[in-house]
């Protein structure tokens, strides 16, 4: 059994259909995560990752399909996969009224810790998430980067194989958008499988683990976050000039727009050298160049054939305390 | 269970940390009764009681009336989830049934508190006697107690915010305790209402109470209407239930 457990992928998912009425929100989601990994799920807003995220946390029934969780049958035994599953979902979920050593040790008891192993666990939490000085506050009394840490914490109070986290960081500031990526980096450290679902996708590109794309409730690309950046996006070199860029040839399919020249390229030293060799006496005339590396929206482009939303922004987390 | 056990606890706590709505849920009632008390004793006289004096009527009617308004606790117990965002939290911890037990318990333990602080304060404070077994009306508390809080759950199943919760709530309480005698003797009420009041789970607990109260009854006196006011907790428990596994989303608003 230990020997099973082990060895199978923290999260194991095939085939998973689930359908509103007569819309697919999953249509044949196929996906897997090994202990460890940081699995980014990208994509905009009503791609279907939060109906993802809610069939394998148990909280919605699919139509068709497994959830494995640690090799156990997630619709079949949801009572085994529980405590092996920590949810962070997209709004926040604290009890405003209870201290944050309270909140974290319910989450804990509720995962099946002792009373003391589940007062240590609050206290060491508290401290990887830089709140060692507010376990004795009132959640209602901290502020929205706290509250985010603390739902964020209150998902692994139970130290589960599999963290699920919604949009960890909508509406926080960049320090404690930094912190959480940060406790995701630890906690996958300590072995922790984490399906991170956002539609920010620069948040991925720097966790730097492996990537799925979801697009209108199927997985378009999935792999490590730099091989599908090599495969997908290419780097682009823009060069400035004053007034009308040269005629040069490069010969990687430059577009002219004004005064900037924008080659995509594999070889952005090789294209600025040649570009410049090309211009001739017109080079003295070049005031900048920049080698732009696109991110995963040009992956998101290349496999979808569309732009990926840029002010694509999650609902208000509703409820929030 | 030992979640069923934990979400029971964090009930608790959340309840004892919000004190003001128990309190009132205690401390109103014991108002109520000395209002009611003087028009009672004359009820009862025309009922064909002499020698009491009101309590009996005045103290088991503010008893059920009150419990019946404690089933605003019940539903503000899974509004605060869904309003706070924990809900989803709780239920991939946890399954239906057990945060249906574990939220059910206290609020069980607290009707059964306020109707035995209630009865207590009747007998210390306003002359109540029991002419029939205590035993027998302290066990009878424990249906009327369930029977209120299935109520509850069954309000928060036919509902989806919180102000219709507390209209609905409110507006329940009112009618199922006028309609079953506990807020004036079913005998001085039309005839019409004395033929629907059988279908109010407070005619039921009144019944029991005044046989226990005015007709010195005992246990036997008492199978009748805690068998009723069982299977209406059974009732109301399985409907909530099955409302509970639609998983609607409620909302404060």
């Amino acid at each position: 059994m230990t020997k099973t457990m082990t060895e199978a992928p923290a999260l194991q998912v095939s085939g998973l259909w689930k359908r509103y009425g007569g819309t697919a929100a999953l249509a044949g989601v196929d996906l897997s995560i090994a202990p460890g990994e940081i699995l980014g799920l990208v994509g905009p807003n009503g791609a279907g990752k939060t109906t993802l995220i809610s069939v394998v946390a148990g909280l919605l029934r699919p139509d068709q399909g497994t959830v494995r969780v640690a090799g156990v049958d997630a619709v079949a035994q949801p009572d085994a996969v529980r405590p092996l599953v920590g949810l962070a979902p997209q709004a926040l979920g604290l009890y405003p009224t209870l201290t944050v050593r309270e909140n974290l040790t319910f989450f804990a008891r509720l995962a099946g810790m002792a009373p003391g192993d589940a007062r240590a666990r609050a206290a060491s939490l508290g401290a990887a998430f830089g709140m060692a000085g507010s376990l004795g506050r009132r959640v209602q009394t901290l502020s929205a980067g706290e509250h985010r840490r603390i739902h964020v914490a209150c998902a692994m109070a139970g130290r589960p194989r599999l963290l699920l986290l919604d949009e960890p960081t909508a509406g926080v500031d960049q320090a404690a958008r930094a912190d959480l990526l940060d406790a995701a980096r630890s906690a996958a450290a300590t072995g922790i499988a984490i399906c991170y679902a956002t539609h920010h996708l620069g948040e991925v590109e720097e966790l730097d683990g492996s990537v799925a794309v979801l697009h209108h409730g199927r997985i378009v690309a999935s792999g490590m976050v730099r091989s599908l950046l090599a495969a997908y996006a290419r780097p682009v070199v823009e060069l400035s000039f004053a007034g009308a860029p040269p005629a040069v040839a490069p010969g990687d399919g430059g577009v002219l727009q004004g005064d900037t020249l924008s080659i995509p390229t594999d070889d952005p030293g090789g294209t600025i050298a040649r570009v410049v060799a090309a211009a001739g006496p017109d080079a003295a005339r070049l005031r900048s160049v920049e080698v732009l590396r696109p991110g995963l929206g040009a992956v998101f482009a290349a496999v979808t054939g569309e732009p990926y939303p840029r002010e694509a922004a999650p609902p208000e987390a509703a409820g929030a305390p | 269970m030992h979640r069923s056990r934990v979400v029971a606890r964090q009930e608790l706590v959340l309840l004892v940390r919000d004190p003001l709505p128990l309190v009132l849920l205690l401390a109103v009632p014991l108002v109520f009764i000395a209002f009611l008390k003087p028009a009672a004793f004359l009820a009862l006289i025309v009922e064909g009681y002499p020698g009491t004096t009101g309590a009996e009527q005045a103290v088991p009617g503010a008893a059920t009336t009150f419990s019946l308004f404690a089933v605003g606790l019940v539903g503000l117990s899974f509004f605060r989830e869904h309003g706070w965002g924990t809900w989803p939290r709780l239920r991939a911890a946890a399954s239906v049934s057990e945060v249906f037990v574990g939220k059910v318990a206290p609020l069980v333990a607290f009707a059964l508190l306020q109707l035995g602080f209630l009865f207590a304060a009747g007998i210390l404070a306003f002359g109540l006697r029991v002419r029939g077994s205590l035993g027998a009306l302290a066990l009878f508390c424990l249906p009327v107690a369930i029977a209120s809080v299935a109520l509850g759950l069954l309000l928060v199943g036919l509902v989806r915010t919180l102000p219709q919760l507390n209209a609905c709530a409110n507006l329940a309480a009112a009618v199922l305790a006028g309609m079953g005698g506990a807020l004036m003797p079913l005998r001085l009420l039309p005839g019409w209402v004395r033929t629907v009041a059988p279908a109010s789970p407070a005619y039921w607990a009144m019944r029991g109470f005044r046989s226990v109260l005015l007709d010195g009854g005992g246990m036997r006196a008492l199978l009748l209407p805690g068998a009723v006011l069982s299977a209406f907790a059974a009732l109301f428990f399985v409907v909530s239930l099955g409302f509970f596994k639609q998983r609607r989303r409620l909302g404060w608003g």
